[in-house]
């Protein structure tokens, strides 16, 4: 069937024709874009075309790509929200923000009281405490929703969680010496914050809940997708996937399903295995993609995140004193790794986070190309929060890309000021306008579930650099517009994943993947552009629409 | 759910972590190990946690069935591929039935030992045997200055209750005695010796926060280590442990299952700290040392230990 859409306003991204008012669509694919005018032509040429106006009251743009998030995201709908800002679930749900920690512990107390189960592990997730400064949740707080079953309260950072005693008994925990995993209050007992995947660890040994086994269900699959479908996003990542064998057909499976509403980018875990094997194992899972699964990138960790003081940071590191962060692989392996790759030809996204992280990946990726030149490889650094203009240059004299973890300046950017960075280091955080600048292809992200999958939330991130305290970080240098910004989350994407030629702008030839907005976001302009209602997406010429949305 | 009854430390299964950097010879210590375990040598169940099952270099005899990232020793032993994810692996280890005897993990180089134990304090089935942090006696010098890593060397360096200084052969002289130095003025009570291709006891390096009925070592000590064994008369515990004192810093390991007028004890040296405890059976007198080749010689031990008069 070949259907010509009629917008209010189409943002192309293709610079041949950055905007129009008519898409004609045919097999999924993007038949013709132009006006009224160009109807009569593309009907003699490829005619007959349905003319299709239900969003001629609409914005179109290509579907969003979040190029840096977590099937995970679609797991946590199990439990129960308890973040600070109000969420949408995949069903459609609003999950409202909650104020304070009272306002937390009543809503567990009011779930708790309409279980059938009481004593089954009662899990929740999103919780914020950065929002609450003056005092930390406790065990005794989650002890009055219950003290006959685990209740469990997952950070938004998914780096600490709260546990009531109940939990705390079962792990043995209160007698052990170490410390640092375990948060204290003043007369020496642990309060019931558990730091890091200890965390995870020890409530997936004391409630029975393998949370990592979820992690890969189709059902978590459709939530994931569901939440996108709901901000736009049309090809999502899985930034991490170490896609054990016989994994990859129950996704594909699942993702190939016409009524499936995105796109999956899988990122294989680099150092999964041994370099010669994981090579191997890439090769074969390239040889199983679809229109809509892709196995084509891999991911290293190489440090970890700045809010949780892991992250490498060059002298003087961090502001408040703390002892740099942790390498999550030897530099010499993720060496190893690169070479093994850009050897075999195949891309990889490089998480660093630190400054000093993001010095030796770059080192690391010169070696590697030094010993297997590739013009093309297009290795990207993830995150890459704390670059200088310097290492943007050197990225841009690599080929190497940026995707930028913009939703930390709203998050975590008073933090990042007062307590990880100070304020002079913390102007560069996310910079995104030195990334342009010095000529370096670039992406941003939201990390979902870290934070909330919204690319147009993202984009308002970094063309404003608003924290949520109200501070604006750096003096506007570091900022980008809002027609950079969509591009990022759209061509910038589709160009970190090597899919430009696919998707991420609307043109003749290319997937009809498109995100149906309420309003045009460049006549939105910068303050409402995370406002804006997405009335639905659609995917190969499949229209998804949102539920309740105009 | 977990029980009281379940929780009780004897019950909980030891984790040994080996610290090191990339190339200090984690792999070949437990490969070393490895050939000393297993129940159908009458030792452990040993389930050893590795990033790469190649290097591990297992003899293919050995090998009794591979599964996945597990594989099952011909002596009852099971190695488990890391991958990259530590918790995921322990999750997998630790719903094994039934539990090994002892979990040995193969740290990345990269890794804090200390947050690797930290596995250990949060599940209610595990508990922390000990920290054996290897040292390349001739990489010592490039590590500890490496602009990017020598905090991290340091910490493994900091966290461990055994320190073994590998491939002396491949350092000189004068760097096997400054590094010899620097550690022992650094770390007084941690026992520290020299290890060649990883040949080490096995219960030098495992039970060093053990506080069940020791297995009192037998086997040749082939590892250019010396070990005394002999039966102590009944003389006042403190006495012994006062001798015992006088030995360091040359004594890796110490096992006694022994008798004063206040009942049978057990007596360990490990890890750098010296314990007693009470003993239910019936004690036998037989005390074993493990040390190096600088302790005292057997006659000189045999005097120390078994006089009646204050040491």
């Amino acid at each position: 069937m070949s259907i010509i859409y009629q917008g209010k306003s189409i943002r192309t991204m293709n610079p041949h024709l950055p905007q129009a008012t008519h898409i004609a669509v045919r097999d999924g694919h993007i038949l013709a874009v132009g006006t009224a005018q160009d109807i009569d032509g593309w009907q003699k040429a490829w005619g007959p075309l349905e003319l299709n106006t239900d969003f001629a009251s609409r914005s179109l743009l290509p579907g969003f790509i979040e190029g840096h998030s977590h099937m995970m995201e679609g797991m946590f709908w199990d439990y129960h929200y308890v973040g600070f800002y109000d969420r949408e679930g995949p069903d459609g749900t609003v999950w409202p923000g909650l104020k304070s920690i009272d306002a937390v512990v009543d809503k567990l107390k009011e779930i708790q009281a309409t279980r059938e189960d009481k004593d089954t592990p009662l899990l929740a997730w999103g919780f914020d405490p950065i929002y609450f400064t003056d005092r930390r949740m406790n065990a005794a707080d989650l002890d009055a929703v219950s003290e006959d079953c685990a209740v469990i309260v997952l950070h938004a950072s998914l780096h600490i969680l709260n546990a009531n005693n109940f939990v705390m008994d079962a792990a043995d925990v209160k007698n052990a010496d170490n410390s640092e995993f375990i948060r204290r209050d003043e007369n020496g007992q642990p309060n019931g914050e558990f730091l890091g995947q200890l965390g995870y660890y020890m409530a997936m040994r004391t409630t029975g809940i393998n949370l990592l086994a979820i992690a890969s269900s189709p059902e978590t699959l459709v939530n994931f997708a569901n939440v996108a479908r709901q901000t736009g996003v049309t090809t999502a990542t899985d930034l991490v996937n170490p896609v054990p064998e016989g994994s990859e057909k129950p996704m594909r499976d699942a993702i190939d399903a016409d009524d499936f509403p995105m796109r999956l980018v899988v990122a294989f875990q680099g150092n999964s295995k041994e370099p010669d094997e994981a090579v191997a194992r890439m090769q074969e899972l390239q040889a199983s993609n679809s229109d809509k699964l892709r196995f084509s990138i891999v991911k290293m960790v190489a440090d970890g995140s700045i809010q949780g003081f892991s992250a490498r940071l060059k002298w003087p590191h961090y502001y408040n004193g703390a002892e740099n962060g942790l390498w999550y692989i030897e530099p010499e392996r993720l060496g190893e790794y690169l070479k093994a790759y850009t050897k075999a030809g195949i891309q990889v996204h490089v998480h660093t986070n630190g400054d000093e992280c993001t010095e030796v990946a770059l080192d690391k990726i010169e070696e590697a190309l030094r010993e297997h030149p590739w013009p093309d490889h297009r290795h990207t650094l993830q995150h890459c929060q704390m670059a200088t203009r310097a290492h943007f240059k050197r990225m841009k004299s690599l080929g190497v890309g940026v995707n930028l973890f913009s939703n930390h300046l709203y998050y975590w950017g008073d933090a990042h000021i007062n307590i990880t960075m100070g304020p002079e280091r913390a102007a560069r955080l996310d910079d995104a306008g030195g990334a342009l600048a010095e000529g370096v292809p670039l992406a941003i992200h939201s990390d979902a579930p870290v934070t909330a999958l919204a690319p147009l939330f993202t984009a308002w991130c970094a063309v404003n650099r608003l924290s949520s305290g109200g501070v604006t970080l750096g003096n506007g240098t570091q900022n980008i517009t809002v027609e950079q910004a969509l591009y990022a989350i759209t061509m910038g994407a589709a160009y970190s994943l090597k899919m430009e030629n696919e998707i991420g702008s609307l043109e003749c030839g290319k997937r009809a993947d498109i995100a149906i907005l309420a309003d045009d976001p460049v006549d939105v302009g910068a303050a409402g552009l995370k406002d804006i209602s997405v009335i639905g997406t659609m995917v190969g010429g499949i229209v998804h629409l949102n539920q309740g949305r105009d | 759910m977990q029980t009281p009854a379940t929780n009780a430390r004897a019950q909980k299964t030891p984790l040994t972590i080996i610290s090191g950097f990339l190339g200090s010879g984690k792999t070949s210590l437990l490969n070393h190990l490895l050939t000393q375990a297993g129940p159908e040598n009458g030792g452990r169940r040993i389930t050893a946690m590795v990033n790469d099952f190649g290097a591990l270099n297992i003899d293919a005899e050995l090998i009794a069935e591979k599964h996945g990232n597990q594989i099952a020793l011909a002596n009852g032993c099971v190695c488990c591929s890391i991958g990259d994810d530590l918790m995921r692996s322990f999750i997998e280890v630790m719903q094994q039935d039934p539990l090994p005897d002892h979990i040995i993990i193969e740290a990345s180089g990269v890794a804090e030992p200390t947050r690797i134990a930290g596995f250990a304090s949060v599940d209610p089935q595990m508990r922390l045997d000990g920290i054996v942090t290897l040292v390349d006696a001739a990489a010592h010098h490039i590590h500890a200055n490496d602009p990017h890593l020598a905090d991290n060397y340091g910490k493994q360096i900091e966290a461990a209750h055994l320190l073994l200084i590998s491939k002396p052969d491949l350092a000189n002289a004068q760097q096997r005695a400054a590094l010899n130095d620097e550690l022992r003025a650094a770390y007084p009570h941690v026992p520290l010796a020299e290890v060649t291709h990883g040949k080490m006891p096995i219960d030098v390096v495992l039970g060093l926060n053990s506080d069940s009925a020791p297995a009192l070592p037998t086997d040749e000590m082939a590892h250019n280590l010396v070990q005394w064994a002999g039966h102590l008369p009944p003389l006042p515990r403190h006495k012994i442990v006062k001798r015992l004192e006088t030995l360091r810093p040359h004594v890796l390991r110490a096992k006694g299952v022994l008798r004063d007028s206040a009942g049978d004890y057990v007596l360990h040296l490990a890890g750098g700290r010296i314990s007693t405890e009470t003993y239910a059976g019936d004690a036998s007198g037989h005390f074993v040392i493990i040390g190096k080749p600088q302790m005292p010689d057997a006659a000189t031990l045999e005097k120390l230990f078994t006089q009646n008069e204050a040491a």
